[in-house]
Protein backbone atom coordinates (compact mmCIF):
# COMPACT_ATOMS: atom_id res chain seq x y z
CA UNK A 1 0.00 0.00 0.00
CA UNK A 2 1.40 3.38 -0.99
CA UNK A 3 1.62 6.32 1.38
CA UNK A 4 -0.80 8.32 -0.80
CA UNK A 5 -3.49 5.71 -0.49
CA UNK A 6 -3.20 5.68 3.28
CA UNK A 7 -3.51 9.46 3.39
CA UNK A 8 -6.60 9.48 1.17
CA UNK A 9 -8.30 6.85 3.31
CA UNK A 10 -7.58 8.79 6.48
CA UNK A 11 -9.11 11.98 5.13
CA UNK A 12 -12.42 10.22 4.40
CA UNK A 13 -12.42 8.64 7.83
CA UNK A 14 -12.15 11.97 9.66
CA UNK A 15 -15.41 13.17 8.05
CA UNK A 16 -17.31 10.48 9.93
CA UNK A 17 -20.26 11.58 12.06
CA UNK A 18 -21.02 14.90 10.33
CA UNK A 19 -23.60 17.03 12.17
CA UNK A 20 -23.83 14.56 15.03
CA UNK A 21 -20.15 14.99 15.78
CA UNK A 22 -20.49 18.77 15.77
CA UNK A 23 -23.41 18.59 18.21
CA UNK A 24 -21.42 16.29 20.47
CA UNK A 25 -18.58 18.76 20.62
CA UNK A 26 -20.96 21.62 21.49
CA UNK A 27 -22.65 19.64 24.26
CA UNK A 28 -19.28 18.67 25.67
CA UNK A 29 -18.11 22.28 25.74
CA UNK A 30 -21.41 23.39 27.33
CA UNK A 31 -21.25 20.82 30.12
CA UNK A 32 -17.67 21.66 31.02
CA UNK A 33 -18.48 25.38 31.14
CA UNK A 34 -21.44 24.70 33.46
CA UNK A 35 -19.23 22.60 35.73
CA UNK A 36 -16.68 25.40 35.93
CA UNK A 37 -19.34 27.99 36.80
CA UNK A 38 -20.75 25.78 39.56
CA UNK A 39 -17.28 25.26 41.00
CA UNK A 40 -16.57 28.99 40.99
CA UNK A 41 -19.87 29.71 42.78
CA UNK A 42 -19.13 27.15 45.49
CA UNK A 43 -15.57 28.35 45.97
CA UNK A 44 -16.74 31.98 46.08
CA UNK A 45 -19.26 31.21 48.83
CA UNK A 46 -16.71 29.23 50.80
CA UNK A 47 -14.03 31.87 50.60
CA UNK A 48 -16.39 34.73 51.35
CA UNK A 49 -17.43 32.94 54.54
CA UNK A 50 -13.81 32.37 55.47
CA UNK A 51 -12.87 35.94 54.57
CA UNK A 52 -15.67 37.43 56.69
CA UNK A 53 -14.72 35.18 59.58
CA UNK A 54 -11.05 36.02 59.43
CA UNK A 55 -11.44 39.79 59.02
CA UNK A 56 -14.15 40.16 61.68
CA UNK A 57 -12.84 37.50 64.02
CA UNK A 58 -9.18 38.45 63.97
CA UNK A 59 -10.00 41.99 65.09
CA UNK A 60 -10.98 40.74 68.54
CA UNK A 61 -8.21 38.22 68.84
CA UNK A 62 -5.66 38.95 71.55
CA UNK A 63 -3.85 37.25 74.36
CA UNK A 64 -6.66 38.02 76.77
CA UNK A 65 -9.04 35.99 74.60
CA UNK A 66 -7.21 32.93 75.85
CA UNK A 67 -6.43 34.16 79.36
CA UNK A 68 -9.68 35.65 80.64
CA UNK A 69 -13.16 34.27 81.06
CA UNK A 70 -16.25 35.90 79.64
CA UNK A 71 -17.21 39.13 81.36
CA UNK A 72 -20.04 41.67 81.45
CA UNK A 73 -20.45 43.93 78.42
CA UNK A 74 -17.90 46.72 78.30
CA UNK A 75 -15.52 45.15 80.79
CA UNK A 76 -13.22 43.25 78.42
CA UNK A 77 -12.77 39.60 79.26
CA UNK A 78 -11.99 36.67 76.97
CA UNK A 79 -13.15 33.25 75.95
CA UNK A 80 -10.92 31.08 78.14
CA UNK A 81 -13.83 29.42 79.95
CA UNK A 82 -15.58 28.63 76.66
CA UNK A 83 -12.40 27.32 75.01
CA UNK A 84 -11.61 25.03 77.93
CA UNK A 85 -15.26 23.98 78.26
CA UNK A 86 -15.46 23.12 74.57
CA UNK A 87 -12.22 21.17 74.65
CA UNK A 88 -13.20 19.30 77.79
CA UNK A 89 -16.65 18.31 76.57
CA UNK A 90 -15.56 17.43 73.03
CA UNK A 91 -12.55 15.37 74.04
CA UNK A 92 -14.43 13.53 76.79
CA UNK A 93 -17.23 12.79 74.33
CA UNK A 94 -14.67 11.40 71.89
CA UNK A 95 -13.04 9.36 74.64
CA UNK A 96 -16.43 7.95 75.59
CA UNK A 97 -17.67 7.45 72.05
CA UNK A 98 -14.60 6.00 70.33
CA UNK A 99 -14.51 2.58 72.05
CA UNK A 100 -18.30 2.18 71.89
CA UNK A 101 -18.42 3.25 68.25
CA UNK A 102 -15.47 1.13 67.19
CA UNK A 103 -16.71 -1.99 68.95
CA UNK A 104 -20.15 -1.59 67.40
CA UNK A 105 -18.55 -1.09 63.97
CA UNK A 106 -16.49 -4.25 64.46
CA UNK A 107 -19.64 -6.11 65.47
CA UNK A 108 -21.51 -4.95 62.37
CA UNK A 109 -18.68 -5.80 60.02
CA UNK A 110 -17.24 -8.98 61.48
CA UNK A 111 -20.25 -10.72 63.00
CA UNK A 112 -22.55 -10.19 60.07
CA UNK A 113 -23.87 -13.74 60.10
CA UNK A 114 -26.22 -12.73 62.92
CA UNK A 115 -28.34 -11.40 60.02
CA UNK A 116 -31.35 -9.77 61.68
CA UNK A 117 -29.69 -8.27 64.75
CA UNK A 118 -26.91 -6.81 62.63
CA UNK A 119 -29.24 -5.15 60.16
CA UNK A 120 -31.34 -3.80 63.03
CA UNK A 121 -28.30 -2.32 64.79
CA UNK A 122 -27.08 -0.86 61.49
CA UNK A 123 -30.50 0.66 60.85
CA UNK A 124 -30.62 2.28 64.29
CA UNK A 125 -27.07 3.57 63.97
CA UNK A 126 -27.77 5.06 60.54
CA UNK A 127 -30.91 6.68 61.89
CA UNK A 128 -28.90 8.24 64.73
CA UNK A 129 -26.59 9.72 62.08
CA UNK A 130 -29.43 11.83 60.74
CA UNK A 131 -31.29 12.65 63.96
CA UNK A 132 -31.48 16.45 64.39
CA UNK A 133 -28.96 17.32 67.06
CA UNK A 134 -31.48 19.37 69.03
CA UNK A 135 -33.45 16.16 69.64
CA UNK A 136 -30.34 14.62 71.18
CA UNK A 137 -30.12 17.65 73.45
CA UNK A 138 -33.75 17.27 74.49
CA UNK A 139 -33.26 13.56 75.11
CA UNK A 140 -30.30 14.12 77.41
CA UNK A 141 -32.19 16.94 79.10
CA UNK A 142 -35.01 14.55 79.95
CA UNK A 143 -32.76 11.66 80.93
CA UNK A 144 -30.00 13.47 82.84
CA UNK A 145 -30.61 17.15 83.46
CA UNK A 146 -34.15 16.92 84.76
CA UNK A 147 -33.56 14.01 87.17
CA UNK A 148 -30.38 15.70 88.44
CA UNK A 149 -32.12 19.01 88.79
CA UNK A 150 -29.34 21.07 87.16
CA UNK A 151 -27.44 21.55 83.92
CA UNK A 152 -23.97 20.02 83.76
CA UNK A 153 -20.90 19.55 81.61
CA UNK A 154 -21.44 15.82 81.97
CA UNK A 155 -24.82 16.10 80.28
CA UNK A 156 -23.26 18.11 77.46
CA UNK A 157 -20.54 15.51 77.06
CA UNK A 158 -23.15 12.77 76.88
CA UNK A 159 -25.14 14.60 74.20
CA UNK A 160 -22.00 15.11 72.10
CA UNK A 161 -21.02 11.44 72.55
CA UNK A 162 -24.44 10.36 71.24
CA UNK A 163 -23.76 12.39 68.09
CA UNK A 164 -20.20 11.10 67.90
CA UNK A 165 -20.87 7.36 68.14
CA UNK A 166 -22.85 6.70 64.93
CA UNK A 167 -20.21 8.45 62.81
CA UNK A 168 -17.50 6.20 64.24
CA UNK A 169 -19.72 3.13 63.85
CA UNK A 170 -20.23 3.89 60.18
CA UNK A 171 -16.58 4.62 59.34
CA UNK A 172 -15.32 1.62 61.30
CA UNK A 173 -17.73 -0.68 59.51
CA UNK A 174 -16.99 0.81 56.08
CA UNK A 175 -13.23 0.67 56.57
CA UNK A 176 -13.36 -2.94 57.79
CA UNK A 177 -15.39 -3.88 54.72
CA UNK A 178 -12.50 -2.60 52.60
CA UNK A 179 -10.10 -5.11 54.15
CA UNK A 180 -9.82 -7.85 51.50
CA UNK A 181 -11.34 -11.20 52.38
CA UNK A 182 -8.12 -12.86 51.22
CA UNK A 183 -6.17 -11.04 53.94
CA UNK A 184 -8.50 -12.33 56.67
CA UNK A 185 -8.35 -15.84 55.24
CA UNK A 186 -4.57 -15.70 55.12
CA UNK A 187 -4.51 -14.84 58.83
CA UNK A 188 -6.97 -17.61 59.68
CA UNK A 189 -4.90 -20.00 57.56
CA UNK A 190 -1.92 -19.42 59.88
CA UNK A 191 -4.05 -20.65 62.77
CA UNK A 192 -5.01 -17.27 64.20
CA UNK A 193 -8.18 -17.19 66.33
CA UNK A 194 -10.96 -14.82 65.27
CA UNK A 195 -10.28 -12.05 67.78
CA UNK A 196 -6.64 -12.02 66.77
CA UNK A 197 -7.52 -11.66 63.09
CA UNK A 198 -9.81 -8.73 63.90
CA UNK A 199 -7.39 -6.92 66.21
CA UNK A 200 -4.02 -7.62 64.59
CA UNK A 201 -5.01 -7.75 60.93
CA UNK A 202 -8.36 -6.11 60.16
CA UNK A 203 -8.30 -3.15 62.55
CA UNK A 204 -4.66 -2.65 61.76
CA UNK A 205 -5.31 -2.59 58.03
CA UNK A 206 -8.21 -0.19 58.54
CA UNK A 207 -6.54 2.05 61.14
CA UNK A 208 -5.89 4.96 58.80
CA UNK A 209 -9.51 5.20 57.76
CA UNK A 210 -10.90 4.69 61.25
CA UNK A 211 -8.60 7.36 62.66
CA UNK A 212 -9.78 9.74 59.96
CA UNK A 213 -13.39 8.97 60.85
CA UNK A 214 -12.72 9.72 64.51
CA UNK A 215 -11.07 13.04 63.68
CA UNK A 216 -13.90 14.04 61.34
CA UNK A 217 -16.46 13.13 64.00
CA UNK A 218 -14.49 15.25 66.46
CA UNK A 219 -14.61 18.16 64.04
CA UNK A 220 -18.34 17.67 63.62
CA UNK A 221 -19.23 17.71 67.34
CA UNK A 222 -16.93 20.59 68.17
CA UNK A 223 -19.27 22.92 66.31
CA UNK A 224 -22.54 21.60 67.73
CA UNK A 225 -24.67 24.15 69.59
CA UNK A 226 -28.16 22.70 69.86
CA UNK A 227 -27.35 19.65 71.98
CA UNK A 228 -25.47 21.84 74.47
CA UNK A 229 -28.24 24.41 74.99
CA UNK A 230 -30.33 22.11 77.20
CA UNK A 231 -27.48 20.17 78.71
CA UNK A 232 -24.38 22.11 79.70
CA UNK A 233 -26.23 25.42 79.24
CA UNK A 234 -23.19 27.67 79.40
CA UNK A 235 -21.35 29.30 82.25
CA UNK A 236 -20.12 32.86 82.49
CA UNK A 237 -17.33 31.91 84.87
CA UNK A 238 -14.34 29.66 84.68
CA UNK A 239 -15.37 26.07 85.48
CA UNK A 240 -14.01 22.66 84.68
CA UNK A 241 -16.46 20.90 86.97
CA UNK A 242 -18.40 18.30 84.98
CA UNK A 243 -21.17 18.38 87.56
CA UNK A 244 -21.89 22.06 86.99
CA UNK A 245 -23.00 24.08 83.95
CA UNK A 246 -20.10 24.51 81.54
CA UNK A 247 -19.31 27.13 78.92
CA UNK A 248 -18.60 26.26 75.31
CA UNK A 249 -17.71 28.22 72.18
CA UNK A 250 -20.83 27.41 70.12
CA UNK A 251 -23.16 28.41 72.95
CA UNK A 252 -21.21 31.64 73.57
CA UNK A 253 -21.49 32.44 69.87
CA UNK A 254 -25.22 31.78 70.00
CA UNK A 255 -25.70 34.03 73.04
CA UNK A 256 -23.31 36.83 72.11
CA UNK A 257 -23.97 37.16 68.41
CA UNK A 258 -27.57 38.18 69.03
CA UNK A 259 -26.79 40.60 71.86
CA UNK A 260 -26.99 44.37 71.67
CA UNK A 261 -23.40 44.98 72.82
CA UNK A 262 -20.70 45.56 70.21
CA UNK A 263 -17.93 43.91 72.23
CA UNK A 264 -20.03 40.77 72.74
CA UNK A 265 -20.76 40.56 69.00
CA UNK A 266 -17.05 40.96 68.38
CA UNK A 267 -16.38 38.15 70.86
CA UNK A 268 -18.82 35.90 68.99
CA UNK A 269 -16.92 36.46 65.73
CA UNK A 270 -13.67 35.63 67.44
CA UNK A 271 -15.16 32.45 68.89
CA UNK A 272 -16.44 31.45 65.45
CA UNK A 273 -12.99 31.99 63.98
CA UNK A 274 -11.42 29.83 66.70
CA UNK A 275 -13.82 26.93 66.04
CA UNK A 276 -13.35 27.16 62.30
CA UNK A 277 -9.58 27.14 62.58
CA UNK A 278 -9.68 24.17 64.98
CA UNK A 279 -12.04 22.20 62.71
CA UNK A 280 -10.00 23.07 59.62
CA UNK A 281 -6.80 22.00 61.36
CA UNK A 282 -8.40 18.71 62.43
CA UNK A 283 -9.62 18.03 58.90
CA UNK A 284 -6.26 18.77 57.34
CA UNK A 285 -4.53 16.62 59.92
CA UNK A 286 -7.01 13.78 59.24
CA UNK A 287 -6.34 13.92 55.51
CA UNK A 288 -2.62 14.06 56.01
CA UNK A 289 -2.85 11.11 58.39
CA UNK A 290 -4.88 9.09 55.88
CA UNK A 291 -2.50 9.78 53.02
CA UNK A 292 0.44 8.79 55.18
CA UNK A 293 -1.02 5.63 56.66
CA UNK A 294 -2.81 4.57 53.53
CA UNK A 295 -6.18 2.95 53.07
CA UNK A 296 -7.25 -0.54 54.03
CA UNK A 297 -5.64 -2.37 51.17
CA UNK A 298 -2.09 -1.15 51.45
CA UNK B 1 -16.17 -43.91 39.02
CA UNK B 2 -13.40 -42.50 41.16
CA UNK B 3 -10.41 -44.32 39.90
CA UNK B 4 -8.18 -44.13 42.93
CA UNK B 5 -5.32 -46.41 42.19
CA UNK B 6 -2.95 -46.78 45.06
CA UNK B 7 0.26 -48.53 45.81
CA UNK B 8 1.05 -49.80 42.36
CA UNK B 9 2.68 -46.76 40.85
CA UNK B 10 6.47 -46.63 40.80
CA UNK B 11 6.70 -42.89 41.51
CA UNK B 12 4.44 -43.14 44.51
CA UNK B 13 5.60 -42.82 48.08
CA UNK B 14 5.98 -46.07 49.94
CA UNK B 15 5.05 -44.58 53.31
CA UNK B 16 1.53 -43.75 54.51
CA UNK B 17 -0.04 -40.76 52.76
CA UNK B 18 0.14 -37.36 54.47
CA UNK B 19 -3.57 -36.92 53.98
CA UNK B 20 -6.10 -39.56 53.00
CA UNK B 21 -9.53 -38.43 51.84
CA UNK B 22 -12.32 -41.00 51.98
CA UNK B 23 -15.82 -40.55 50.51
CA UNK B 24 -15.86 -36.81 50.92
CA UNK B 25 -18.96 -34.80 50.04
CA UNK B 26 -19.25 -31.04 50.26
CA UNK B 27 -22.13 -28.57 50.06
CA UNK B 28 -22.34 -24.82 49.57
CA UNK B 29 -25.82 -24.51 51.04
CA UNK B 30 -27.92 -26.60 48.67
CA UNK B 31 -25.21 -26.85 46.05
CA UNK B 32 -23.55 -30.27 46.15
CA UNK B 33 -20.05 -29.17 45.14
CA UNK B 34 -18.00 -32.32 45.74
CA UNK B 35 -19.24 -35.88 45.38
CA UNK B 36 -17.67 -38.98 46.85
CA UNK B 37 -14.04 -37.87 46.64
CA UNK B 38 -11.37 -40.35 47.75
CA UNK B 39 -7.80 -39.26 47.24
CA UNK B 40 -4.40 -39.67 48.87
CA UNK B 41 -1.76 -36.98 49.19
CA UNK B 42 1.58 -38.81 49.38
CA UNK B 43 4.13 -37.63 51.91
CA UNK B 44 6.79 -35.23 50.60
CA UNK B 45 5.41 -35.15 47.11
CA UNK B 46 3.64 -32.49 45.09
CA UNK B 47 0.05 -33.37 44.25
CA UNK B 48 -1.38 -31.18 41.51
CA UNK B 49 -5.10 -30.61 41.19
CA UNK B 50 -6.43 -29.57 37.79
CA UNK B 51 -9.80 -29.11 36.17
CA UNK B 52 -12.04 -26.44 34.67
CA UNK B 53 -13.30 -23.50 36.77
CA UNK B 54 -15.92 -24.57 39.29
CA UNK B 55 -14.91 -28.21 39.23
CA UNK B 56 -14.29 -28.26 42.99
CA UNK B 57 -10.50 -28.36 43.15
CA UNK B 58 -10.17 -25.18 45.22
CA UNK B 59 -13.11 -26.30 47.34
CA UNK B 60 -11.26 -29.50 48.14
CA UNK B 61 -8.14 -27.57 49.10
CA UNK B 62 -10.13 -25.34 51.43
CA UNK B 63 -11.56 -28.39 53.19
CA UNK B 64 -8.10 -29.63 54.10
CA UNK B 65 -7.48 -26.73 56.51
CA UNK B 66 -11.16 -26.30 57.41
CA UNK B 67 -11.24 -22.87 55.75
CA UNK B 68 -14.91 -23.47 54.94
CA UNK B 69 -15.62 -23.20 58.69
CA UNK B 70 -15.52 -19.44 58.28
CA UNK B 71 -18.64 -19.47 56.17
CA UNK B 72 -21.93 -20.66 57.57
CA UNK B 73 -23.93 -22.85 55.21
CA UNK B 74 -20.88 -24.71 53.96
CA UNK B 75 -20.51 -28.28 55.21
CA UNK B 76 -18.44 -31.36 54.54
CA UNK B 77 -19.19 -35.04 55.14
CA UNK B 78 -16.84 -37.97 54.96
CA UNK B 79 -13.33 -38.53 56.22
CA UNK B 80 -10.15 -36.55 55.82
CA UNK B 81 -7.50 -38.47 57.71
CA UNK B 82 -4.44 -36.59 58.88
CA UNK B 83 -2.05 -37.87 61.53
CA UNK B 84 -4.49 -40.52 62.69
CA UNK B 85 -7.55 -38.32 63.06
CA UNK B 86 -10.45 -37.21 60.92
CA UNK B 87 -9.97 -33.45 60.64
CA UNK B 88 -13.67 -32.97 59.89
CA UNK B 89 -14.65 -34.18 63.35
CA UNK B 90 -15.84 -31.49 65.76
CA UNK B 91 -13.14 -32.19 68.36
CA UNK B 92 -10.36 -30.89 66.10
CA UNK B 93 -8.73 -27.61 67.17
CA UNK B 94 -8.79 -25.78 63.84
CA UNK B 95 -6.09 -23.32 64.90
CA UNK B 96 -3.67 -26.14 65.61
CA UNK B 97 -4.77 -27.87 62.41
CA UNK B 98 -4.07 -24.74 60.38
CA UNK B 99 -0.63 -24.40 61.91
CA UNK B 100 0.11 -27.96 60.75
CA UNK B 101 -1.50 -27.58 57.33
CA UNK B 102 -0.50 -24.20 55.92
CA UNK B 103 -2.04 -22.41 52.96
CA UNK B 104 -0.84 -19.99 50.31
CA UNK B 105 -3.44 -18.05 48.32
CA UNK B 106 -3.92 -16.93 44.77
CA UNK B 107 -3.16 -13.28 45.41
CA UNK B 108 -0.24 -12.34 47.63
CA UNK B 109 -1.73 -11.09 50.90
CA UNK B 110 0.97 -9.34 52.92
CA UNK B 111 -0.36 -8.22 56.30
CA UNK B 112 -0.29 -4.47 57.03
CA UNK B 113 2.93 -4.69 59.01
CA UNK B 114 6.66 -5.01 58.52
CA UNK B 115 8.31 -7.83 56.59
CA UNK B 116 9.66 -9.20 59.86
CA UNK B 117 6.30 -9.09 61.61
CA UNK B 118 4.56 -10.73 58.67
CA UNK B 119 6.57 -13.83 59.48
CA UNK B 120 6.63 -13.44 63.25
CA UNK B 121 2.84 -13.03 63.40
CA UNK B 122 2.11 -16.67 62.62
CA UNK B 123 4.97 -18.00 64.73
CA UNK B 124 3.87 -16.02 67.80
CA UNK B 125 0.43 -17.63 67.59
CA UNK B 126 1.84 -21.04 68.35
CA UNK B 127 5.28 -20.69 69.93
CA UNK B 128 7.04 -18.52 72.47
CA UNK B 129 10.42 -17.69 71.07
CA UNK B 130 13.11 -15.40 72.41
CA UNK B 131 14.06 -12.42 70.28
CA UNK B 132 17.18 -14.22 69.06
CA UNK B 133 15.29 -17.40 68.21
CA UNK B 134 12.68 -15.40 66.33
CA UNK B 135 15.38 -13.51 64.40
CA UNK B 136 16.87 -16.88 63.53
CA UNK B 137 13.51 -18.27 62.39
CA UNK B 138 12.77 -15.23 60.23
CA UNK B 139 16.17 -15.32 58.59
CA UNK B 140 15.92 -19.05 58.07
CA UNK B 141 12.57 -18.99 56.26
CA UNK B 142 13.50 -15.94 54.23
CA UNK B 143 16.59 -17.78 53.05
CA UNK B 144 14.48 -20.82 52.19
CA UNK B 145 12.33 -18.75 49.83
CA UNK B 146 15.37 -16.91 48.43
CA UNK B 147 14.16 -13.56 49.71
CA UNK B 148 16.78 -12.92 52.39
CA UNK B 149 19.26 -11.22 50.10
CA UNK B 150 16.59 -8.86 48.81
CA UNK B 151 15.08 -7.81 52.13
CA UNK B 152 17.69 -8.32 54.84
CA UNK B 153 18.40 -4.60 55.06
CA UNK B 154 14.76 -3.57 55.33
CA UNK B 155 13.10 -6.14 57.55
CA UNK B 156 11.25 -3.35 59.34
CA UNK B 157 9.91 -1.84 56.13
CA UNK B 158 6.28 -2.40 55.18
CA UNK B 159 5.66 -5.65 53.33
CA UNK B 160 3.29 -3.80 50.99
CA UNK B 161 6.31 -2.18 49.31
CA UNK B 162 7.56 -5.49 47.92
CA UNK B 163 6.82 -6.58 44.35
CA UNK B 164 4.09 -9.13 43.69
CA UNK B 165 6.52 -12.01 43.29
CA UNK B 166 8.40 -11.02 46.44
CA UNK B 167 5.13 -10.73 48.33
CA UNK B 168 4.11 -14.22 47.30
CA UNK B 169 7.48 -15.62 48.39
CA UNK B 170 7.00 -13.77 51.69
CA UNK B 171 3.60 -15.45 52.03
CA UNK B 172 5.24 -18.84 51.49
CA UNK B 173 7.93 -17.96 54.03
CA UNK B 174 5.21 -16.93 56.48
CA UNK B 175 3.47 -20.25 55.95
CA UNK B 176 6.53 -22.44 56.46
CA UNK B 177 7.58 -20.39 59.50
CA UNK B 178 4.86 -22.06 61.58
CA UNK B 179 6.47 -25.40 60.67
CA UNK B 180 3.54 -27.11 58.97
CA UNK B 181 3.71 -30.64 57.66
CA UNK B 182 1.62 -29.90 54.61
CA UNK B 183 1.39 -26.83 52.39
CA UNK B 184 -1.72 -26.10 50.36
CA UNK B 185 -1.28 -23.75 47.41
CA UNK B 186 -4.32 -22.28 45.67
CA UNK B 187 -3.18 -21.09 42.22
CA UNK B 188 -0.15 -19.43 43.81
CA UNK B 189 1.28 -18.02 40.60
CA UNK B 190 -1.82 -16.94 38.68
CA UNK B 191 -1.30 -13.30 39.66
CA UNK B 192 2.45 -13.32 38.92
CA UNK B 193 4.65 -12.63 35.92
CA UNK B 194 6.54 -15.51 34.23
CA UNK B 195 9.84 -14.86 36.00
CA UNK B 196 8.27 -14.75 39.45
CA UNK B 197 6.30 -17.87 38.52
CA UNK B 198 9.46 -19.73 37.58
CA UNK B 199 11.04 -18.81 40.91
CA UNK B 200 8.03 -20.08 42.85
CA UNK B 201 8.07 -23.33 40.87
CA UNK B 202 11.77 -23.83 41.64
CA UNK B 203 10.95 -23.19 45.26
CA UNK B 204 8.25 -25.87 45.28
CA UNK B 205 10.75 -28.40 44.01
CA UNK B 206 12.97 -27.63 46.94
CA UNK B 207 10.21 -27.44 49.55
CA UNK B 208 8.94 -30.91 48.77
CA UNK B 209 12.10 -32.32 50.37
CA UNK B 210 10.52 -31.33 53.65
CA UNK B 211 6.80 -30.75 53.12
CA UNK B 212 3.92 -32.54 51.46
CA UNK B 213 2.43 -30.15 48.94
CA UNK B 214 -1.01 -29.87 47.34
CA UNK B 215 -1.30 -27.33 44.55
CA UNK B 216 -4.37 -26.20 42.63
CA UNK B 217 -3.49 -24.80 39.24
CA UNK B 218 -5.16 -23.68 36.03
CA UNK B 219 -1.87 -23.95 34.24
CA UNK B 220 -1.42 -27.46 32.87
CA UNK B 221 2.24 -26.89 32.06
CA UNK B 222 2.75 -25.93 35.66
CA UNK B 223 1.08 -29.14 36.83
CA UNK B 224 3.27 -31.12 34.44
CA UNK B 225 6.42 -29.34 35.62
CA UNK B 226 5.83 -29.32 39.36
CA UNK B 227 3.57 -32.17 40.34
CA UNK B 228 4.55 -35.75 41.02
CA UNK B 229 0.94 -36.81 40.88
CA UNK B 230 -1.96 -35.06 39.22
CA UNK B 231 -5.66 -35.32 40.05
CA UNK B 232 -8.24 -34.23 37.49
CA UNK B 233 -11.57 -32.91 38.76
CA UNK B 234 -14.68 -32.35 36.73
CA UNK B 235 -18.07 -31.11 37.97
CA UNK B 236 -17.40 -31.98 41.59
CA UNK B 237 -16.02 -35.43 40.92
CA UNK B 238 -12.51 -36.78 40.93
CA UNK B 239 -12.19 -38.23 37.45
CA UNK B 240 -8.69 -39.59 37.56
CA UNK B 241 -5.46 -39.43 39.50
CA UNK B 242 -2.11 -40.69 38.37
CA UNK B 243 1.54 -39.72 38.05
CA UNK B 244 2.05 -36.51 36.11
CA UNK B 245 3.77 -38.40 33.28
CA UNK B 246 0.88 -40.79 32.79
CA UNK B 247 -1.79 -38.13 33.13
CA UNK B 248 -0.32 -35.98 30.40
CA UNK B 249 0.69 -38.76 28.03
CA UNK B 250 -1.76 -41.61 28.50
CA UNK B 251 -4.80 -40.74 30.62
CA UNK B 252 -7.37 -43.49 31.10
CA UNK B 253 -10.48 -41.36 31.01
CA UNK B 254 -11.77 -39.61 27.91
CA UNK B 255 -12.74 -36.52 29.92
CA UNK B 256 -9.18 -36.17 31.16
CA UNK B 257 -7.89 -36.44 27.64
CA UNK B 258 -10.38 -33.86 26.38
CA UNK B 259 -9.36 -31.44 29.11
CA UNK B 260 -5.59 -31.72 28.73
CA UNK B 261 -5.84 -31.42 24.97
CA UNK B 262 -7.84 -28.23 25.44
CA UNK B 263 -11.17 -29.43 24.15
CA UNK B 264 -13.05 -27.85 27.07
CA UNK B 265 -12.41 -25.89 30.22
Amino acid sequence: MSAQKVQAGATDGWQRGGAQAVRRRIVERLVSVLCCIATVVVLFLLFSILWTLVTRGAAGLSLSTFLHSTAAPGSGGGLANAIVGSCEQTLLAALLGTPIGMLTGVYLSEFSHDGKIVSFVRFVSDMMLSVPSILVGLFVYLMVVEPAGHFSGMAGTLALAILFIPIVVRTTEDMLHLVPRAMREAAYALGAPGWRVIVSICLRAARGGIMTGILLALARISGETAPLLFTSLGNLNWSTNLNAPMASLPVIIYQYAGSAYDDWVQMAWTGALLITVAVLATNIFARWWLSRNGTASS
Amino acid sequence: MNTVLMGNRPAQAQSAPAIAIRNLDFWYGENHALRGISLDFPTRQVTGMIGPSGCGKSTLLRILNRMYDLYPGQRAMGEVLFDGRNILSPGIDVNVLRSRIGMVFQKPTPFPMSIYDNIAFGVRLHERLSRAEMDQRVENVLRRVALWGEVKDRLNASAAALSGGQQQRLCIARTIATRPEIILLDEPTSALDPISTARIEELLDELKQEFSIAIVTHNLQQAARCADRVAFFYMGELVEVDTADKMFTAPHEKRTQDYITGRFG
